[in-house]
């Protein structure tokens, strides 16, 4: 097995160097250290209970030349609520955790090989929603735990890249292996899957499907199937979602609309983005594992508004509907995105 | 017998990540009017610009307020997590800092 292992790691490495494209188009682009990430606080009420979230998600960006990026993403979120929970002074504390600490080699269009700690690729929203400055509403949908436990990120090794490209469409793929590690920071399990989408160009469209085995304890499948949908020559966006696994099935259905192209007065309202969220979650199994117990329906609306493209004032509303209890869910505050080079511009 | 497990899933992995990198290689070469179009620095921003928004668009604003020291990073980066190809990534380049 090790002898099959080792030639099958030399034929793979080989297929990198043979790959490579040497093409780089002349551009003023600098390749640079880069601290980059978001700062944020948001006002929570939920249920009648208010929380403060102050939080900063620095992701720290390496570069050795144009093919290796080592990166880092850690999140450090505070909760602090009232002693008495509706009166009283603020308590709490800041919870730390390393979303990502990784290694890429963007060998060829085709292959980008993944090691070390990273983002696990299931469904639309734990990779490419969850940055604190992107998903338009602050609370993620409620089966954004399938798929991705148990806290969202895998340790192991992870390939992706681009399979097949025309103008016409393009099909994307990741695959990856992450092992049980309980070390403080890098918890993960054991589990291996794999995400595969294919988008076409013309009509904006992106269809795509997850899947993730649990390899540790219960041995479970996790399956996700998602659609993200920007019409042309509109500023509307379009995310569907659906998941299921042992523990429950559900989906969310999510359309933002910017006034950016919208012919209304005065200019600045077109700042504006107005966010819309329904979602259904039924347990199976008793549910569990982050996820609820209870039948549980939520709709979200948001209004965000984009004082510039790194920062935005945040707004919504959300009514949760429970078996036994219904709440109100309220969120505001800001979020700002920040992008900073470490070292001086080096020429290419 | 856990380990030949964990093992035999690696190489299925790393199989599958050759052939995929040996068999597509040649099929998504950019196509004779991709590459004529993108000679003239012009033409390939506004490549560039298609390619932000059937890509990056789907998840965010344009970030104007990146410069063009950081760019390479940035859409390095971006590269890996929204899965971008060589080519798209010379494209946002050409785009962002051109």
């Amino acid at each position: 097995m090790r002898r099959l292992f080792a030639a099958i790691a030399v034929f793979w490495m080989t297929g990198f160097l043979n790959a490579q494209d040497d093409d780089i188009n002349h551009n003023n682009a600098g390749h640079i250290p880069v601290i980059s990430g978001a700062i944020g606080y948001i006002y929570n009420v939920n249920g009648g209970v208010p929380a403060l979230s102050p939080q900063i998600n620095p992701v720290l960006l390496v570069p050795f030349g144009s093919h290796v990026l080592l990166e880092s993403h850690t999140d450090f979120i505070g909760f602090f609520q009232r002693k008495y929970l509706t009166h009283g002074p603020y308590t709490g504390k800041v919870f730390k955790s390393v979303e990502s600490a990784q290694v890429d080699w963007l060998a060829n269009t085709h292959l980008i090989a993944v090691a070390g700690r990273y983002l696990i690729p299931f469904g639309l929203y734990n990779e490419r929603l969850s940055p604190l400055w992107i998903h338009d509403l602050q609370d993620g949908p409620i089966t954004s735990a399938i798929g991705t436990l148990p806290g969202g990120s895998g340790d192991g090794i992870m390939l992706r890249g681009v399979l097949r490209q025309n103008p016409s469409y393009s099909i994307q793929y990741s695959s990856y292996f992450s092992t049980n590690c309980n070390v403080n920071q890098l918890e993960a399990a054991r589990a291996a899957g794999g995400d595969a989408s294919i988008y076409l160009t013309n009509k904006r469209l992106e269809v795509g499907g997850s899947y993730q085995r649990f390899l540790q304890d219960h041995e479970i499948n996790s399956v996700a199937t998602y659609v993200s949908w920007e019409p042309a020559h509109t500023l509307l966006d379009v995310k569907f979602e659906f998941d299921r696994s042992y523990n429950g099935y559900g989906y969310w259905l999510q359309t933002a609309y910017s006034f950016n192209q919208t012919p209304i007065k005065p200019a600045f309202l077109k700042r504006m983005q107005l966010v819309g969220r329904m979602q259904q979650f039924r347990p199976l199994n008793g549910g569990g594992n982050s996820l609820p117990q209870v039948n549980t329906n939520r709709i979200d609306v948001g209004l965000n508004y984009y004082i510039r493209d790194d920062l935005r004032l945040i707004s919504s509303y959300g009514r949760q509907f429970n078996s036994p209890t219904n709440v109100n869910i309220w969120n505001a505050g800001f979020t700002y995105r920040f992008v900073w080079p470490l070292w001086p511009e080096r020429k290419k | 017998m856990k380990h030949r497990i964990l093992c035999a899933l690696l190489v299925t992995l790393l199989s599958l990540g050759s052939i995929a990198a040996l068999a597509f290689e040649v099929q998504s070469s950019p196509n004779p009017d991709g590459q004529k179009q993108a000679n003239s620095g012009f033409d390939a921003q506004k490549a560039g610009e298609r390619i932000f928004m059937a890509n990056c668009s789907r998840c965010h604003l344009p970030p104007t307020s990146i410069t063009p020291r950081t760019t390479g990073t940035i859409i390095m980066h971006m590269r890996v997590r929204a899965r971008l190809s060589r080519r798209d990534e010379q494209l946002l380049l050409k785009y962002m800092a051109p």
